[in-house]
């Protein structure tokens, strides 16, 4: 780290401020869990609110505080208040943004707890297909005894190019087995899967019940078509360009009957603003829902 | 009203059919680029010996079958150029291996067709992999040299050192520096990078997967992005572009590759050999979507049928 | 640079040093004023409803076949499957997902319809697991909640997708509510659950994976409808105003679209006008063709277009703000660590 890196969030490491940091979140963070723990459950909403405040009120702040104009940090100093906050702000952000993700960590035990407690139990009660949950609970363990054991190899001997196989010993290439040789092709099958449910479901879905259905219907069909080279060379160059199209003419009625550009209409026309509509639709309701748990307004939907 | 199906089983057993026989023979399937195609095409071309890129691959083996294409499609574009690129990703931890794969296959055909092979460090750097995307990319598109510093890497000599003191990212001070930021992405940080990066002044390009596609359109239609590459039919399209070129007439005068919205004339590789998973597996989705086609067909007729009965009885 | 080519934030800021920040530089300013405008209209609109306003919500189908849904559940005996989405970590989108998934657990409690919840995140499990039980609690029926029907899965898609596919067949579930963030995984869940006839009540945030729960379930919540759910579920003041704010920030834009749509047919009618009287007046001569062209782009710079409003720009590059001078680092520039 370099020492003009060093900023309100990060201290030179293994130094004494370093350490004085560490202890006090731990006394911090076990005051506030102590406190919680204690706390009548009335109580408890109004501090999960401010602590909520808190976070939102950070992201509001770093969004909208103003940021300094052609600023270098690397060799020059923040002007006034405002700058120096605009700052501040712009080092914690990184920070204050894995702080959710330190939290999530913390809770995969609990994750973790749930998996083991459910399949456990299946496996001393001997219920149906209990013999699965022997193999998940076998391949949990495994993972994380090959995975950690892979990770203490490559951070102890960093000098080693583990890209080369042939440098790999029994533990990074059981490692390399589970997750390259099962988990990635696992999960490929399961990708591929949807080829055949989008199929069946297109060969039940896609008919001509309604006005509205045909209009759809006949609409993908346009489309496919369109992406199928076959077609669209039979069409647009065999039919049109070498019967109808006028030579040196790439723009007039007849060229928009190519599959091609009707494709490009209906993409562009109605798939594009029909697209954006939603996004916008889901943005504004995002947003509404992120005023309301922010100003401690949402009291769930019971 | 009753209506006559034909068994789901047989539907999926036609699809496997119809997706594996294509690909015991070599078919040779015609093709016209799409704009968004032949943009990222332009992009890619423009480039020149030395530049350097910033590509984001996050993609992981369930989508390997387009993204795997795409990138090896960029990345033959980029090691013929001779363009440097770090390379980064922000959506799945599996996704650095997964690129890193690749830029060994690639390799190895830049190795057989006589071109220079790619060394780590020199004419490319694994940048690393950060979770959190949307807050990782908006920390890239703030400031690049920060968030990439404290990766290190492997120099020529053997020493670890940070992966902005290598030639790909010396000169690299911040997001626009790069010549263009590429994402191959099977996941959310296509948004994530409009959100952060397009508004700074840098060109950008996406490869999506097929589904991807109609939100992609939105992004490419309104000009946040340059352009983008769309699952199978996107590589075969620069496969095809690489090939023959785009707007280039042959001896005839006639153009064979053709785009109205890209008009400049720009040559592929011709000669070398250009075609990879898109030549191979597009005439498996062309009778994959034939197959579509038939079923719907059918089904409707189905409908019909039963309709009729329905009112007769 | 000549002092009439400044902007007019340039000039207000090498004149005065007023100290905006670089995101508000010429227009940029207008997007907070938009972002204001649309939270004061949601602030506005649940102030209203707190007053005792009537405020109408049209019928939304796929909200009314949750007690359908969970009512066919009751009479075969089989459990409601939920899942809330795969968002990670908890968002605003997975906040709404759970508030929904209340309302059902709600009515299954008052059947005693078995659930079984599925989380695809850690954090999603906490929470999920926190709120289920508060609904039991709320509906005075706490010894009906079993702790294992809320259930963490796997945090990896494919993952989560077999597992999930694997509960819908193994435990015949009745009825499904897929709502929330999905994505490739969508059509999974909802053809596997369509294969053992479940009725099904889904929503995905990610419009590219809307078609494929229409394809294949029941009833679908498009778009924003899925933020209406606990307003219409509910009719709680707080959430029906923001959704009647919602509606008039949704016309707000509509308002801005017409407006830039009305002043971009202008600007580029006036426009190539003007081109075409500078190549008309030019005769031939490419320089005069350029010079005119180049002027025109001058004036245009200063031409209101409402467009303009929602375009970024940034500070020029060549502005230099005098600022004081950092020090140099006076120890190693490289401190604390330690090569192996």
């Amino acid at each position: 780290m370099k020492v003009n890196e060093i900023n309100f969030w990060t201290k030179v490491p293994f130094s004494k401020d370093l350490w004085m940091m560490v202890i006090l979140t731990i006394l911090v963070g076990a005051l506030i869990v102590f406190g919680l723990s204690k706390a009548p459950s009335q109580a408890r909403r109004p501090i999960i609110w401010i602590l909520t405040f808190l976070s939102g009120a950070f992201f509001v702040l770093y969004q909208y505080w103003p940021k300094a104009i052609n600023f270098d940090k690397n060799t020059q100093l923040p002007n006034g208040g405002i700058e120096k906050v605009a700052d501040f702000l712009n080092d914690s952000n990184s920070i204050v943004g894995t702080i959710a993700q330190v939290l999530a960590a913390f809770m995969l035990g609990l994750g973790i707890f749930s998996i083991l407690k459910i399949h456990g139990t299946r496996i001393a009660k001997r219920q149906r297909d209990w013999a699965f949950s022997v193999v998940l609970i076998v391949s949990l363990l495994l993972m994380v005894f090959l995975g950690y054991g892979d990770f203490h190899i490559r951070e102890a001997t960093k000098t080693i190019d583990f890209d080369n196989p042939e440098k790999w010993g029994a533990i990074n290439m059981g490692r390399d087995f589970l997750f390259e040789g099962l988990l990635q092709q696992m999960d490929a099958a399961m990708f591929s899967i949807i080829a055949f449910f989008i199929l069946s479901a297109a060969y039940r879905a896609f008919r001509a019940r309604s006005v509205e259905a045909t209009i759809l219907l006949g609409t993908a069909l346009l489309v496919i078509f369109s992406l199928m080279g076959g077609i669209a060379y039979l069409w647009d160059t065999k039919f049109i360009d070498e019967h109808f199209a006028k030579p040196g003419v790439t723009h007039d009625l007849i060229q928009n009957l190519k599959l091609a550009e009707i494709s490009k209409w209906i993409r562009g026309t109605f798939q594009t603003p029909a697209i954006t509509g939603i996004k916008f639709g889901i943005g504004l309701g995002t947003l509404s829902m992120a005023v309301r748990i922010w100003l401690g307004l949402e009291k769930g939907g019971k | 009203m009753k209506i006559k199906t034909i068994p789901k089983y047989t539907v999926y057993l036609l699809l496997v059919l119809a997706a594996s026989i294509p690909l015991f023979f070599d078919i040779k399937m015609p093709n016209k680029p799409v704009d968004s195609s032949a943009a990222t095409f332009k992009s890619l071309m423009t480039l020149e010996k030395g530049d350097t890129v910033l590509l984001g691959t996050d993609w992981t083996g369930s989508t390997r079958g387009e993204s795997k294409a795409e990138l090896i499609a960029i990345l033959r574009i980029l090691m013929r150029k001779e363009v440097k690129f770090a390379m980064w990703s922000s959506a799945d931890a599996q996704s650095p291996r997964c690129a890193q794969d690749v830029i060994t296959e690639v390799n190895a055909m830049m190795k057989k067709e006589g071109s220079r092979e790619y060394k780590q460090w020199e004419d490319w750097v694994q940048a690393g992999f950060y979770p959190n995307s949307d807050v990782a990319i908006n920390n890239v598109g703030q400031d690049v040299k920060k968030m990439f510093s404290p990766k290190r890497g492997t120099d020529s000599t053997g020493k670890l050192r940070s992966v902005m003191e290598s030639p790909v990212l010396e000169k690299i001070q911040k997001i626009e520096d790069f010549k263009l930021v590429i994402d191959v992405t099977a996941s959310k940080t296509s948004d994530f990078h409009v959100q952060f990066i397009s508004s700074h002044k840098v060109p950008m390009i996406f490869a999506v997967t097929g589904v991807m596609v109609p939100e992609t359109d939105v992004y490419y239609n309104s000009g946040q992005i340059a352009g983008f590459l769309g699952g199978l039919k996107g590589v075969y399209d620069v496969e095809v572009m690489m090939d023959k070129g785009l707007n280039v007439p042959d001896k005839d005068g006639k153009i064979e590759v053709a785009s109205t919205k890209v008009t400049d004339q720009i040559a592929g590789f011709p000669g070398k050999d250009n075609t990879g998973s898109g030549s191979k597996y597009y005439p498996t989705l062309h009778f994959a979507l034939a197959l579509m086609i038939v079923l719907v067909v059918i089904g409707n007729v189905e409908m019909a049928m039963a309709r009729k009965g329905a009112k007769n009885s | 640079m000549p002092k009439d080519d400044l902007t007019f934030m340039e000039s207000l800021w090498r004149n005065h040093r007023i100290p905006f920040g670089s995101q508000y530089w010429e227009q940029g300013w207008f997007g907070m004023l938009f972002t204001f405008i649309f939270v004061a209209f949601i602030l506005l609109n649940i102030k209203r409803a707190g007053a005792g306003k009537s405020l109408f919500i049209r019928r939304i189908p796929g909200l009314n076949a949750i007690d359908e849904a969970v009512g066919r559940a009751t009479e075969m005996g089989k459990p409601i499957l939920m899942v809330p989405g795969l968002s990670d970590p908890v968002n605003a989108i997975a906040v709404q997902a759970i508030n929904i998934c209340s309302y059902v657990t709600k009515t299954a409690a008052k059947f005693s319809n078995p659930i079984i919840m599925c989380a695809y995140s850690a954090s999603m499990y906490t929470l999920a697991q926190e709120v289920i039980r508060d609904v039991y609690q709320a509906e005075g029926v706490p010894e009906r909640f079993d702790p294992d029907s809320v259930r963490f899965i796997s945090d990896r898609q494919f993952a989560f997708a077999a597992g999930v596919s694997g509960i819908i067949h193994r435990e015949q579930t009745a009825a499904t509510f897929f709502l929330g963030e999905f994505y490739a995984e969508s059509l999974i869940f909802a053809e596997t659950a369509n294969s053992i006839g479940a009725i099904q009540v889904a929503s995905s945030t990610e419009a590219t994976q809307t078609p494929f729960f229409i394809a294949a379930c029941d009833y679908v919540l498009i778009g924003d409808e899925f933020y209406a759910a606990s307003a219409y579920l509910t009719r709680e003041p707080v959430l029906v105003g923001s959704l009647v704010g919602q509606d008039w920030s949704k016309m707000f834009a509509i308002a801005c679209i017409l407006c830039g749509v009305v002043s971009q047919s202008i600007f580029s009618f006036t426009h190539s006008r003007r081109v075409e009287d500078i190549v008309n007046s030019a005769g031939g001569d490419k320089d005069k063709i350029k010079a005119g062209l180049a002027q025109l782009k001058k004036d245009e710079a200063h031409q209101f277009v409402v467009s303009k409003f929602f375009r970024q720009v940034d500070p020029p590059e060549d502005l230099k703000v005098d600022r004081e001078k950092k020090p140099a680092a006076e120890k190693s520039p490289e401190v604390g660590i330690v090569n192996k």
